[in-house]
């Protein structure tokens, strides 16, 4: 094998060490042996022995990459990765006009970022998706379980209560209408104990614990295989206060960021992320764009952001590798995250004219 | 700085090697600028013989010089230009992408790199039947897009055919086989990336006959997402692990004559307050032509598909030119 030791993990004081005692490429360390590579560069016999260990899996990854085994490799052509996306399911949001402009509602294995003004409704978001995610599959949904990160504390239980309710009480509706066997066995098992009981709730109070939490949970994903949706509600929270160094929080937030991508990948689950909106002010004007910097808008594949407009509430799709750019209104009621319905009294809009958003709430479960 | 090690070179035995580090000469450069005499008194070996080795090791170790009209003559025939698929974009990168070289994009986020990459994709897979690798950092890579893209080009070639059943199915087979010459590859972290390239490079020149077929371009997107959480702190192996990827992808791209089109963000500058590409100063030096994407509109409120593509740093055409692409 003929990769350099520069480009092996291996600690940098030892790397250092290696470089100057001469060595190259890894098959000279393999060729060394533990017992001349600790005589050589003076380090003990068990840290030349692991070292070569990580050497050798390195090496090993490689001949097996080349000789053609699959292996966890990720590489395939763009026809499978085609054929993969078409049978993929979205979560959907029960608003149609956003699944709409996100192309059939949040994708797996993407990370989508929900950026907002406080109070315009991102965590109703996310608490409707960790419900939605949950959908049997003869309905439409992708049947998976939820991973809720909580960082500023505003998940409320009984909201969450109310939405699954309202749920299953649609689901219900839409299986007498249709009289399927497979629907009456689906609605057994989706009850709102069920649902409750599906959501993993963790709690993070500042941003070592949201580290350590996002760091351990591929461990979780793999003993709960059915999660398909993690949620981390305010990313932004336990960045903003109290951090002096901006480069350190840079880095953080990349390392965050990749750890995301590959949890989003390996488990093939939807992440969603909700971020707050702070002010640039520029040379006459002064704006509101998401917080966190540049550098973090190149860290999610979505990015939606929701604002006010005279009491509408509006979103506006403005990063995604496959959609155009649009904006739609939403809604949310006591049952949570809804489409607008044209207002009962007709005061701006001719009177005759069908809202185009609105859709007969029974036909938007048939996808 | 390589070890002197036994069956080096003929002539260059173990007791040789033992005498000459009794005596502080470790390595191939230790031995090369060294005084040849001085050694054979102190280790008490033959001149000759020293004389021998250090030819032999010269002739192994050190760099050929070359000719320029060599030099000249190999690049024109070696050289292609892949078009982009693009012609206004075409036209700001001198007629196309340059194989050889490496060529960087850089924007904002939803600025429309991955749409132009992906654009990039299609057009060399489709129109010159080459193969690609695309190594995606950053999970944006929708192969329902590419699909789109790809068929947008072939309908727009295949418009002289006549049966139209015919057409349609020959334009799906053309799709297909598009698409099988695309591959991806998932890599999120640095040392992922620097192996999956290794690994490219060891089967490129055993020329193994796979699925691969004629490689001419990689597509790196987006590299800034590997190499930041290295950068920064007190530690310098980030800045050493960029400059060893920078050398991987230079030497693919000049050994085997291949396009790297390369993604990098862009960062506030504290400043002035203007955008500039991430990765400091010490990338700026990889990439030859570096093309900067923002669009048209810079507030997120009205949005709009125009994008402004500007040429930053060229070594053949002046800078600063504007083009306008619709995605």
């Amino acid at each position: 094998m003929q990769r350099e030791v520069g480009t092996l993990p291996l600690a940098p004081a030892l790397r250092a060490r290696l470089a100057a005692a001469g060595f190259q490429t890894a098959q000279e360390l393999l060729d060394t042996g533990p017992c001349g590579l600790s005589k050589e560069i003076g380090i003990s016999k068990e840290e030349a022995l692991e070292a070569l260990q990580v050497v050798r899996q390195e090496c090993h990854g490689d001949a097996a990459r080349t000789a053609g085994g699959s292996g966890a490799t990720r590489k395939c052509t763009a026809l499978e990765l085609l054929e993969e996306e078409q049978t993929q399911g979205f979560i959907i949001t029960f608003c149609s006009a956003l699944d709409n402009i996100l192309g059939g509602g949040v994708q797996l294995t993407k990370i989508t970022e929900i950026c907002g003004a406080p109070g315009v409704g991102k965590t109703q978001l996310c608490m409707q998706l960790a419900v939605d995610v949950q959908i049997p599959e003869c309905f439409g949904g992708v049947a998976g379980e939820a991973v809720f990160i909580d960082t500023e504390g505003s998940f409320m239980v009984d909201r969450v209560v109310d939405i699954a309710a309202a749920c299953v009480q649609h689901c219900h509706l839409i299986a007498e209408a249709q009289q399927e066997e497979e629907h009456g066995k689906a609605l057994e098992t989706f009850s709102l104990e069920n649902i409750l009981s599906h959501i993993y709730y963790f709690r993070c109070h500042d941003y070592t614990e949201l580290l350590a939490q996002v760091y351990l949970l591929p461990e979780f994903l793999s003993q709960h295989s059915k999660v398909r949706l993690v949620v981390i509600d305010g990313i932004a929270f336990p960045f903003r206060h109290d951090f002096e160094d901006l480069s350190l929080r840079t880095r953080l937030l990349n390392g965050l960021a990749q750890q995301l991508i590959i949890i989003a990948n390996d488990h093939k689950s939807a992440v969603v992320l909700t971020n707050q909106m702070t002010t640039r002010i520029g040379q006459s004007q002064s704006t509101l764009v998401p917080a966190l910097g540049e550098s973090w808008g190149h860290a999610a594949t979505v990015r939606l952001i929701f604002h006010w407009d005279n009491g509408q509430r509006l979103a506006t799709l403005y990063k995604s590798p496959s959609q155009k750019e649009s904006t739609i209104a939403y809604h949310i009621t006591s049952h949570g995250f809804r489409d607008v319905q044209p207002p009962a009294v007709t005061h701006s809009r001719e009177g005759t004219e069908l809202n185009p958003r609105k859709r007969p709430r029974t036909e938007e479960e048939k996808q | 700085m390589v070890v002197l090690r036994a069956g080096l070179c003929p002539g260059l035995t173990e007791d040789m090697i033992q005498l000459l580090r009794a005596n502080g000469i470790r390595t191939v450069v230790d031995f090369v600028s060294s005084d040849l005499e001085d050694v054979a008194q102190k280790c008490s070996l033959s001149y000759k013989a020293l004389v021998a080795v250090r030819r032999v090791l010269l002739a192994q170790f050190s760099a050929f010089p070359a000719n320029g009209a060599d030099l000249y003559e190999e690049l024109k025939s070696s050289t292609a230009i892949l078009p982009t698929g693009s012609p206004s974009l075409d036209q700001l990168l001198d007629s196309g992408l340059y194989t050889g070289e490496v060529t960087e994009l850089m924007g904002a986020p939803g600025s429309g790199k991955t749409q132009v990459c992906l654009g990039i994709a299609a057009s060399v897979s489709l129109g010159l039947k080459q193969h690609v690798l695309f190594l995606d950092s950053t999970g944006g890579f929708t192969a329902s897009r590419l699909y789109q893209m790809l068929r947008a080009q072939t309908e727009n070639e295949e418009e002289q055919a006549s049966q139209v059943l015919g057409r349609l199915r020959l334009c799906f087979v053309l799709q297909l086989e598009a698409l099988q010459r695309v591959q991806v590859e998932r890599v999120f972290n640095i040392y992922e990336l620097l192996s999956a390239l290794q690994e490219l490079r060891d089967r490129l020149s055993q020329q193994v006959v796979s699925s691969m077929g004629p490689l001419k371009m990689v597509v790196l997107d987006s590299v800034s997402a590997v190499i930041y959480p290295l950068l920064g702190g007190r530690q310098s192996e980030g800045l050493a692990l960029m400059m060893q990827l920078s050398r991987e992808l230079k030497t693919l791209a000049r050994e085997f004559s291949l396009a790297v089109v390369v993604t990098n963000q862009v960062t506030r500058d504290s400043s002035t307050g203007l955008l500039k590409p991430a990765l400091g100063r010490s990338w700026s030096f990889v990439p030859s032509t570096r093309v900067l994407l923002e669009s048209k509109e810079s507030t997120w409120e009205r949005a709009s598909t125009q994008r402004a593509a500007s040429l930053a740093k060229s070594p053949r055409q002046p800078t600063g030119t504007q083009v306008e692409l619709d995605i």
